[in-house]
């Protein structure tokens, strides 16, 4: 076994392979950019080495840097994680080439499965059924046009280099066929320099399901069952699991033996995924091989009781597999959220900015594999992944609750994230069905919000949870001003019911409690429906809520603003506004809110200089996204956007001076 | 049992009954259809429930002698008072129902009458105000009565707390009694508030312009400064006048109320030690600390609209309401110019007139450069602020957060001045100037002559930064009582808050002192 590894990621990956060399007495050595210099995974690690300026073309994506920390420091390996280097064949050489070990499958390897084609053709060698499409690199549209009719409508643009979605596109009808090929070749040459796209016949749909394996350095290839990833957003996977609904026993050893024959095909070593797209009739094709550890292999894990880094390593130090496939076996279920900084609510839009709170959470059968922590900064550069929360259970049910009743608990603030989003995912009827496909998020959800109301017990959970804690400040106020009350005529009793009215979107409850501040046990009446609550002292500072409602145990998680109180439960997220009886009553003759008129106009807050536009005329915009950047007491500061829409002109350039309320930019809503 | 018709008993009974109605149901309807709520409705919302005992609700005007004009019980102000939160305060409420909510000798005497009483027992004055203006017809006696209600504003000014809720119309000389009280909420779209309405303005200047753009909620929010709160409406704006009258002592004589929230004091927040941002150029939302150490996370913040490279307001740490004045890295870069100096230096007199500690969060480059500063007086404004500070006597801390550069440190309650505890992050930089400005003037000639002179500015900046921006000097002065963890502010702040508690400071006898307005 390696005596000491370098690990060239950062984030959550990085710990996460950290922990295991930790218990297999392995000593990391971490690699960070300037901006990452106070990250957690550098504090985690053995040992750090800065290799750069923020921008990851300019460090983590510099093979020299990290060979060079990898050799100064007496490393024997390097651990690429997932993203970065991890699928970059001309980096494994270089590894090698300085004397390291590179833990991953050959450079050649790398590079004959990294490209979709020549993947493609070594499937096919294999046995392994691919979609209908063909396998030459295409440039020029004529060509294109008529394969397509070979082929069939719809076909998906697929650029040969790359993967994770970028570069993809649809095309359902002979018209959008240039317009998509456009846009894919630009954004490949882009991201990846290289312009040739890979066309084939798109099957709508589909499920995701792919086999991970590992194979050792002697020939030997196991798999250990399958993941279904098919919720995505934007080719970008949100809920995984393990196994999937869709695989029966039978069907998972159809698929692992196919696996493995391409593995074996390709002369492959180390961990590996072969990702599938499935149809309805259960019919499976090859889609692509990622030569590296997947970002989802904790569902994996938990339900083969493997680590597969540790697997990884041995098979990379030259040790043969310590297991064989009949002692794999598939015990329960388990799920994986992503949890990311982005606003689902405005197009998955990234966030960042310092994480102000962050509660880790813990529980029997919950992993976390976190890469943040209180007051880590979120920036622009690198991928927007914070953690990923991973349940196990004996069923899927149970590991579905075990997932939900963690993300209620889990506290993130300072950025935004999709936490909510996912966790109303899990709570969708769709989901808990197990009817899973590629279209689950654009057929369930709009902009972030599940096209159904949610269900109303859930809403008046959340309700009783936000009326007591209302009214627990209310009391604790009282309490603490009562040395400052006239002394006289003190001996009133005090009340015994107390009625709110709570309101959250256009949702109205009646709420009335009873009991006694002093007493956990407490009677909540919403809507004429009786619910017996035990509730803890509550402290203010903190944003979770546990209560006990009708014996039950729930979770929430709670921003308290004096009477508006935002909550967020089962994927749920709301600000209820809480009204006494009277004010509910006088609420009707207060005029409606009205929307200011200069909304949708961005103006200079300060006095200072233009440094850059970061839109243009005609982009859709949303709200809070920078769009402007001003220098003002030589300080840069981004002006974020007032609201959502079209830029409909920009009136200032780059170098030009602004005064405060100067009109920047004017939108169409 | 039937009681004769002409019992008193009955008789009281119907008086109250139209006193009650006010200016009777059409006008009531009026009233909520331009989206405000009645007299009665909005003390209804502001004091507890059943908690309000009414003075003279059967107080009528001598305008029917004079000008033939009707009788009015009540003569268009409820007045009376009640309590928020079991402590008791007085409150007017002028009824726009009545002959507008104008302002007669009738009606100012019932106001006048409760903030006597105000003074006498030590409460808070809360006035609702509702009021198309003067009472012409009756001439000067309302001027007159407008006076006896100045004069008392000033009296009780420092005293006890006065709180002007702006609800409706108030224009003219009826303005300067909210303008002496300590904090003007107002309402947005109902309410404004100027000397010389729209009309006026049209005639002396031709300029058109509506009553909301010369003297609405937003516009003395934002740009004036008249307004300390906007809320969208009544019931909102009355929640508000709740919340701040929980952190303040009903009169002067009294410490602040202690509200003990339950959050622990030696609680840290491990995220601060990241608040600051590597690049001292980039910048940082000061609100985000300010959260972070405050009970619960509890800030009102006071003119959040206006000049927000400076913010001020109330919190709580370990129970104890703190006043907190914080530069705003994020607006202007935290710079002082005219009107943060003026919202800031008002606070810290409200401050200490109340006995409300101060506390400091720093983080300021300087004062604002520029004509426009300068001719608009930006030395005799900053001149407040260094006064408000330097003649307070409550317990007084300063946290220097990042920047303390030039006059702006010592006028930030420096230690100098008086502060009693000053404490700074590891990230402080307090010198006479920035290092870049710095290093362009000690090392002109080095500079000038070097081969490459933008290398030579930018090491010489870097050595300066390195020996002078920086905490260390401070601290080895004693200017700065400690260096802190930044996590472990929070902690730090209510230990200086406990062995401040029992501070006594007597200032020199005199009349007043003459700070520069």
């Amino acid at each position: 076994m390696f005596k000491k590894i370098l690990i060239a990621n950062r984030g959550e990956i990085a710990i996460r392979i950290m922990r295991t060399c930790r218990s297999l007495n392995v000593k990391t050595v971490a690699v960070y950019s300037d901006i990452d210099a106070r990250s957690l995974h550098v504090r985690e690690a053995d040992e750090a080495i800065h290799i750069g300026p923020s921008p990851s073309t300019s460090s983590y994506l510099v093979h020299e840097k990290i060979i060079n920390a990898a050799v100064e420091q007496g490393c024997q390996a390097v651990h690429p994680g997932y993203g970065f280097l991890s699928e970059n064949s001309a980096f494994a050489a270089a590894v090698v080439k300085a004397g390291l070990t590179f833990i991953g499958p050959s450079s050649e390897v790398i590079a004959a499965l990294g490209d979709k084609i020549s993947a493609k053709n070594i499937a096919m060698k294999a046995g392994v059924p691919v979609v209908l499409g063909h396998n030459l690199p295409i440039v020029d549209i004529e060509e294109i046009r008529a394969l397509a009719v070979e082929i069939g409508y719809p076909v998906l643009l697929k650029p040969a280099a790359g993967g994770g979605g970028r570069g993809m596109r649809l095309a359902a009808t002979p018209d959008e066929l240039e317009s998509a090929l456009q846009s894919a070749q630009e954004e490949t040459r882009k991201a990846f320099g290289d312009n040739r796209i890979f066309m084939e016949r798109f099957i709508s749909n589909p499920r995701h399901i792919e086999i991970q394996i590992i194979a050792d350095k002697h020939g030997n290839v196991v798999s250990l069952g399958e993941r279904e990833c098919s919720i995505q957003r934007r080719y970008q996977k949100v809920i995984e699991e393990a196994p999937s609904m869709a695989v029966d026993t039978e069907l998972r050893a159809r698929m692992g033996e196919m696996a493995c024959a391409l593995a074996k095909q390709a002369g492959y070593s180390n961990a590996g995924t072969v990702e599938f797209i499935m149809d309805g009739n259960r019919n499976f094709f090859f889609m692509e091989m990622n030569t590296r550890l997947q970002v989802e292999h904790p569902i994996t894990e938990m339900v083969t009781s493997l680590d597969l880094v540790e697997l990884q390593l041995r098979v990379a130090a030259g040790e043969p597999l310590p297991i064989s496939q009949k002692d794999i076996s598939i015990k329960g279920w388990s799920i994986e959220a992503r949890i990311c900084a982005e606003d689902s609510s405005r197009n998955f839009l990234p966030s960042t900015g310092l994480l102000t709170r962050y509660s880790n959470i813990r529980g029997r059968n919950i992993r976390l594999d976190s890469g943040v922590e209180a007051g880590s900064f979120i920036s622009v550069y690198y991928d927007s992944l914070l953690s990923k929360v991973i349940s196990w259970g004996e069923t899927r049910e149970e590991a579905r609750t075990g997932l939900i009743n963690a993300l209620n608990r889990y506290h993130i603030e300072g950025v935004t994230t999709n936490l909510d989003f996912a966790n109303s995912i899990l709570n969708h009827p769709a989901f808990i069905k197990g009817e899973l496909s590629t279209g689950f998020i654009d057929e369930f959800f709009d902009n972030g919000d599940a096209k159904i109301d949610p269900p109303i017990e859930q809403l008046i959970d959340m309700v009783i949870a936000t009326t007591v804690v209302y009214h627990f400040w209310k009391n604790l106020v009282r309490e603490s001003l009562k040395p400052m009350t006239a002394k006289v005529g003190l001996s009133h009793k005090p009340a015994q019911r107390h009625c709110y009215v709570v309101k959250g979107n256009k949702d109205i409850f009646e709420v009335e409690l009873q009991g006694q501040v002093s007493s956990r046990d407490w009677s909540v009446k919403v809507n004429g429906n009786e619910f017996a609550v035990v509730a803890p002292v509550f402290e203010f500072y903190r944003r979770r809520l546990k209560l006990s409602i009708n014996g039950v145990n729930k979770y929430f998680r709670l921003q308290y603003r004096q009477n508006f109180i935002w909550n967020a439960h089962c994927g749920i997220s709301r600000i209820f506004e809480l009204y006494t009886p009277r004010e509910w009553e006088l609420a009707q003759y207060m005029p409606k809110e009205k929307k200011g008129a200069h909304e949708n106009v961005l103006l200079s807050p300060l006095p200072g200089m233009v440094v850059s536009i970061l839109v243009k005329q005609g982009d859709r915009v949303y709200r809070g996204q920078d769009l402007v950047v001003i220098e003002s007491m030589k300080m840069e500061c981004g002006v974020s956007s007032p609201c959502d829409g079209i830029v409909e002109k920009v009136t200032v350039a780059a170098g030009k001076a602004v005064e405060t309320d100067e009109v920047l930019i004017t939108f169409t809503t | 049992m039937q009681r004769p018709e002409h019992d008193n008993l009955t008789k009281l009974e119907s008086m109250k009954e139209e006193a009650f109605l006010g200016g009777g149901v059409k006008r009531i309807d009026a009233q909520h259809r331009k989206g405000k709520l009645t007299a009665r409705e909005r003390i209804d919302l502001l004091l507890d429930d059943g908690s309000f005992e009414e003075f003279d609700l059967l107080m009528t005007g001598r305008a029917s002698q004079n000008t033939g004009i009707g009788e009015f019980p009540g003569d268009g102000v409820i007045t009376g008072h009640g309590t928020i939160d079991g402590r008791e305060v007085f409150i007017f409420s002028q009824d726009f129902t009545i002959m507008g909510g104008a302002l007669g000798e009738a009606h100012a005497q019932k106001v006048c009458k409760i903030m006597d009483h105000a003074v006498r027992v030590g409460a808070p004055i809360i006035g609702l105000n509702d009021s198309g203006g003067a009472r012409i017809q009756e001439g000067v006696e309302s001027l007159a009565a407008y006076g006896e209600i100045f004069y008392r504003n000033v009296q009780a000014s420092g005293v006890v707390p006065q709180i002007s809720c702006i609800m409706g119309p108030c224009a003219g000389g009826a303005v300067y009694s909210p303008a002496m009280t300590d904090f003007t909420f107002m309402v947005e779209n109902t309410s404004y508030m100027f000397v010389t309405g729209p009309n006026v303005v049209k005639t002396v200047t031709h300029q058109d312009i509506t009553a909301e753009e010369l003297g609405g909620a937003m516009v003395h929010s934002k740009k004036s400064g008249v307004a300390h709160f906007a809320f969208p409406n009544d019931i909102l704006c009355l929640r508000e006048v709740r919340r701040l009258i929980n952190y303040l002592p009903s009169n002067n004589r009294q410490q602040a109320p202690i509200l003990d929230l339950r959050d622990p004091a030696e609680r840290t927040d491990p995220a601060l030690d990241y608040l600051v941002p590597a690049n001292p150029n980039q910048t940082y939302d000061m609100k985000i600390l300010i959260t972070s150490i405050l009970d619960g996370a509890e800030f009102l913040e006071i003119h959040p609209h206006f000049a927000r490279n400076i913010i001020v307001g109330f919190g709580r740490l370990g129970g104890q309401t703190i006043g907190l004045i914080a530069n705003q890295p994020a607006v202007l870069a935290g710079v002082l110019d005219v009107q943060a100096s003026e919202k800031a230096a008002r606070f810290v007199r409200f401050c200490d007139a109340f006995n409300i500690p101060l506390v400091c969060l720093e983080d300021v480059p300087g004062f604002m450069p520029g004509p426009e500063q300068e001719h608009g007086g930006i030395i005799r404004h900053g001149a407040k602020l260094l006064y408000a500070f330097s003649e307070a006597t409550v317990p007084r801390i300063t946290v220097i957060i990042r920047k303390a550069y030039g006059g702006a440190y010592v006028v930030m309650n420096s230690k100098h001045i008086g502060s009693d505890m000053n404490l700074a992050w590891p990230a402080a930089e307090i010198a006479v100037l920035g290092p870049k400005a710095a290093a362009q003037i000690i090392y002109r000639k080095e500079i000038e002559d070097a081969e490459n002179s933008e290398d030579m500015l930018a090491r010489k900046t870097e050595e300066y930064r390195q020996t002078y921006a920086n905490p260390f000097m401070a601290a080895k002065r004693g200017f700065i009582d400690d260096v802190i963890s930044p996590r472990d502010t929070r902690h730090r702040l209510i230990r200086s808050l406990q062995f401040l508690e029992s501070k006594r400071k007597i200032r020199p006898e005199r009349k007043h002192g003459n700070i520069p307005l």
